[in-house]
């Protein structure tokens, strides 16, 4: 058997395919996992940008990993370690702040500083929307079936979505429904009359999106972002030790622990047709791949577009695929600190540097943020999500030095005129000119600073639009419909040929599910 | 015990009084109680001065076929069946004539000036809304069970009969629906269209009435509704006024025996242990009825006929978070007649970035300074010479100043607007009656200005309408019915929810 044969060829070792590899590999096969950069990690890897300084450099918390996954590959044994993340600090810029603590009564407390209806409010919203993220769980681990067709798997199904709706109480399914098709704008506005507590509680309903907080479907993104779990404790967000990266280095540990062939520095130019299935992929390099199953965790653009000819597709599917929307809408700023930022809110080192600081002092402030974006321009005042990894994990920058990472919302991948150098300079340097509002110090203790727009992530990590979802989270994007309809359950027009990543069923985040149901599917249909 | 009425009905608008038309043939004793000195609600064609003649909120109004059927209205008597032209002004003399009703050939050359492949998808497109419109009528006049647990026969039969509707649009069309339903008109128009002029017209119709813009979610949803209700983009102008409709309901009631008393403005729905007894006027007197239907919204209703003290605490909290958000201000204009305005539909929508600024204004409490227009000249009282202009987007809820001195900018704004793309038209501006969100609030009993009582967002949607669970017509008070636009079937002018919550009370008693 040639060395270039295996049963199974995975694109892209970022996240998703390194962890369906593994499936597949646990499952007795061969299967190699093919890398266009040098390193592993696709979105999440950590890079040293700058010597001695650490960066994850675009994705940046955890949360979302499923813990099967993190069980089934013994990820712990394979060096991730999650170090919790313990607070959210809003500053406001008259010197004031709103904390959320790890701790619920703290949390309470501090909100009821600020407004004793949203604390009293903020012990049922928290049930409630603990509830509805456990209630609508087991969707996430769920293969969307086709609701148009009668296959007796797609039958199969339905009648497994139509029992989990059943074993909804009525009031269950109806918060879902509504959380559903809601503006995360409307929901909180049920709940509270705090704006900072609004704003930045809306925030994580936008975050990877191209909409304001006020636009409907906002408040199932918010949900998404609520089904994280670390260890068991939901909503609990972490930082992986040295950072993202950590996580998919552990990944492709227990990748190669379970036989799993990673090459790096391997660009896939086409998957190779044969007889109508897919039979491997050429290299751009000029080698040949073989294998009976090929699955792609490159976004659905790539995947769909250019690694196959068209003429394998029906035109429909190609149709739906370019109609896919991948709207990059965020940047990352990651500067190389000599000292800590000294906010004015809460002077000298604190708790606040060992948590998330969040620029979301309102809801009209990120509604605002939008409108520019929608036009074409990035935010002159951004919604900023920072954290100081080498705060959490020492190793992450020289001693009494510290990196900082900045997500940014919102930078248009289709800013008018098209980013160039002066564009990306003028985006970091309003990015800058907002901490510098609440942090005054911060631009004395920067020594070294990376940009990253929507075009940067679509060039370095290879994601189409920028998008860091792989394609926008809005309602007609998933479930069903992700990433095209009646092609939603991981398998695809071209026998032999998969799709496991971001832009399927159940979409972003550093989740890892996509990988694990699209190796499921292989392995179902005997690949 | 012994009651005056077997029904009362508050609110003469069209739900109303095809709810009570309904009730009466059923030989029902029904009092229908209208506030104002004229029926109608919304669909009324009033005289702000001598000859200054109008229909007030809505150019048209299109009843449901099987409403007009069953009442035994003949839709001749008011519905003009006229070729209708819905013309989009672009400025600098350019426009955009679109037919939906007709895949008529001077259409099709209207949009190859802006692009073929368009004008090649035009007829394809229309045959799909119309295709959409059928699955949201069908869904509209099956009212909604409570999930999910509901009485199989009595709900479970309509329901299916929908879902099998739906699977005849085919798996294809079906999934194009429902999809469509929840994506931005932006989104939707960009999957049909590549030329910005149709995009945009089309995009029009889905934000008419409704405070979302051209990108926010469920805006391809507004559509289809708006474009059901419509029957396509333009107007069909009631020959005589749109009050002409509500005449031929109030003579069909009365025929029927139904008795309408006007002025009479309902101050309280008495409540005896949960359940509806009657009526009390403002005036003080009490009037009893076995069972009563509300076309006010469900929040007026609810909270101030009824009074959260009667109601479940969490359900009184949800009413209270129901999205009631009017931003649609109405200037009528008698002008000498050289306004130059062709007749039928027109509207200011030159661009898709263009609506969605104009709605930016109101999500922040502003006036729009480029507002949306819709236009409409074909006015009732004599030949064109009174301009309509519809006006997004006047928030209800300003947040700076009040409607006292707004009321001033709303009508320069439009007239301004108008002339821009227009020019002309404001020399021919004689005298100028502006409704603002306000009035439509005080005059015509709408809370906070929303002509659909209720927003026409997904989340208050079908078994969401008003409320999850509550889309049935009915509340936690027995014998008290919603029937207005407020709930399942409702929004626009169709007569769905009236007609609905009839048949739901015929079967109770």
């Amino acid at each position: 058997m040639s060395s270039n044969q295996y049963d199974a060829i995975v694109i892209g070792a970022g996240h998703n395919g390194l962890i369906a590899a593994s499936y597949l590999a646990r499952a007795g096969k061969r299967v190699v996992v093919l890398e266009r950069r040098e390193v592993v990690g696709g979105a999440a890897m950590t890079e040293e940008i700058f010597p001695g300084y650490r960066f994850t450099e675009f994705s940046y918390v955890v949360s979302l990993l499923r813990p099967e996954i993190i069980r089934d590959l013994e990820l712990p044994k394979h060096g991730l370690k999650i170090l919790p993340l313990p607070s959210t600090v809003t500053p406001f810029e008259n010197g004031d702040y709103l904390a959320g603590w790890d701790d619920h009564d703290l949390t309470r407390q501090e909100v009821y500083r600020h407004s004793p209806k949203d604390a009293e409010a903020y012990d049922e919203y928290s049930r409630v929307m603990a509830r509805a993220a456990k209630a609508i769980k087991p969707i996430i681990s769920m293969v969307p079936p086709d609701p148009s067709s009668l296959s007796p798997r797609d039958l199969l199904g339905l009648l497994k979505l139509g029992k989990y709706a059943k074993s909804l109480t009525e009031k269950e399914l109806y918060r879902i429904a509504k959380l559903v098709t809601q503006s995360s704008a409307d929901l909180l506005d049920e709940w509270f009359e705090f704006d900072p507590l609004k704003g930045t509680k809306s925030a994580s309903g936008i975050i990877g999106t191209f909409l304001g907080p006020r636009s409907p479907g906002t408040a199932y993104v918010l949900l998404h972002h609520y089904m994280g779990e670390i260890d068991g404790a939901f909503r609990a967000w972490g930082f992986a030790k040295n950072g993202t990266g950590g996580v998919s280095a552990a990944i492709a540990r227990s990748a190669q622990a379970l036989g799993v062939e990673v090459r790096t520095n391997a660009t896939v130019q086409q998957v190779v047709v044969k007889n109508g299935r897919a039979a491997g992929v050429a290299l751009a390099n000029g080698d040949e791949l073989h294998a009976k199953t090929v699955m792609s965790a490159a976004d659905p653009k790539r995947t769909f577009l250019q690694f196959v000819e068209e003429k394998y597709f029906p035109g429909e599917f190609t149709q739906a695929i370019k109609n896919f929307r991948v709207r990059g809408s965020s940047g990352k700023v990651n500067i190389a600190l000599n000292a800590l930022p000294d906010f004015t809110c809460l002077p000298g080192e604190g708790p606040l540097h060992r948590g998330a600081i969040s620029i979301s002092p309102s809801i009209d402030y990120i509604e605002r943020a939008y409108d520019e974006a929608k036009y074409g321009a990035f935010s002159k005042n951004p919604y900023i999500d920072m954290i100081i990894p080498s705060m959490i994990d020492r190793d992450m920058a020289p001693p009494g030095h510290h990196v900082m990472s900045c997500f940014v919302q919102y930078a248009p991948y289709d800013i008018d005129g098209g980013w160039d150098d002066a564009k990306r300079d003028a985006f970091g340097e309003t990015v800058i000119a907002t901490i510098e509002k609440y942090a005054p110090n911060i631009r004395q203790c920067i020594v070294g600073k990376q940009v990253i727009t929507p075009k940067d992530i679509e060039r370095i990590a290879g994601i189409t639009g920028g998008n860091i979802f792989h394609g926008e989270l809005l309602l007609h994007q998933l479930f069903f419909f992700r990433p095209a309809p009646q092609w939603a359950d991981f398998r695809t027009p071209l026998p032999g040929y998969y799709f496991g990543a971001s832009g399927a069923h159940p979409g972003g985040g550093v989740m890892g599910a996509a990988g694990k149901l699209a190796a499921e599917a292989v392995l179902k249909d005997g690949g | 015990m012994r009651t005056q009425y077997d029904a009362i009905v508050i609110g003469a608008g069209h739900n109303g009084l095809v709810a009570a038309n309904y009730l009466a043939r059923a030989g029902k004793k029904v009092l229908v109680l209208e506030r104002r000195d004229i029926a109608g609600g919304q669909l009324v064609t009033e005289s702000f001065g001598d000859g200054f003649v109008a229909d007030s909120l809505h150019a048209s109004g299109r009843l449901r076929p099987d409403v007009v059927r069953d009442l035994g209205l003949s839709r001749s008597a008011f519905e003009d069946t006229a070729a209708l032209s819905y013309t989009s002004l672009l400025g600098d003399g350019a426009k955009l004539e679109l037919y939906t009703n007709a895949s008529g050939a001077p259409n099709v050359e209207s949009i190859r000036r802006y692009s073929a492949r368009d004008a090649e998808r035009w007829a394809e497109f229309v045959a799909f809304m119309d295709r959409a419109a059928e699955f949201l009528d069908a869904a509209y006049r099956t009212p909604m069970p409570r999930l999910p647990h509901f009485k199989a026969i009595e709900e479970g039969l309509p329901l299916a009969r929908l879902l099998w509707k739906l699977r005849r649009l085919g798996g294809k069309d079906m999934f194009r629906v429902v999809r469509a339903m929840s994506m931005s008109v932006e989104e939707f128009t960009d999957n049909w269209f590549e030329s910005e002029a149709v995009r945009a017209a089309v995009s029009a119709l889905a934000i008419h009435g409704v405070t979302l813009g051209a990108m926010s979610a469920g805006t391809g949803y507004t559509l289809m509704h708006n474009w059901l209700n419509r029957g396509g983009l333009a107007h069909r102008p009631a020959a005589g006024g749109v009050g002409k409709i509500t005449d031929a309901l109030v003579d069909a009631f009365k025929a029927g025996g139904g008795e309408l008393r006007t002025s009479s403005p309902v101050q309280q729905i008495l409540v005896d242990r949960q359940r509806a007894t009657g009526v009390r006027l403002a005036g003080g007197e009490a009037i009893s009825a076995a069972i009563v239907f509300s076309t006010a919204d469900p929040r007026h209703t609810l909270l101030t006929l009824v009074g959260a003290a009667e109601l479940p605490p969490e359900f009184a909290w949800q009413v209270q978070s129901i999205k009631l958000r009017g931003s649609v201000a109405k200037v009528h204009v008698e002008t000498d007649g050289r306004h130059g305005l062709p007749a039928g539909t027109l509207v200011v929508a030159p661009t898709i970035k263009y609506l969605e600024r104009a709605y930016d204004a109101a999500k922040y409490g502003e006036i729009s300074a480029q507002p949306y227009l819709e236009v409409t000249t074909s006015s009732p009282a004599d030949a064109g010479s009174i301009v309509s202009i519809h006006f997004q987007f006047a928030p209800y809820a300003l947040r700076h100043g009040d409607w006292s001195d707004a009321t001033a900018t709303v009508q320069q704004r439009a007239i301004d607007t108008l002339d821009q793309f227009a020019p002309g038209f404001k020399a021919s501006v004689k005298r100028v009656h502006t409704i603002t969100p306000r009035d439509f609030e005080s005059t015509y009993g709408l809370s906070e200005g929303d002509l659909n009582h209720g927003q026409l967002i997904l989340d208050q949607m079908f078994f969401m309408r008003p409320l999850p669970g509550w889309s049935n017509h009915k509340t936690p008070i027995d014998g008290l019915y919603l029937c207005g636009s407020g709930v399942h079937g409702g929004g626009g002018i169709s007569g769905a929810s009236g007609r609905n919550a009839a048949g739901i009370a015929l079967k109770q008693t």
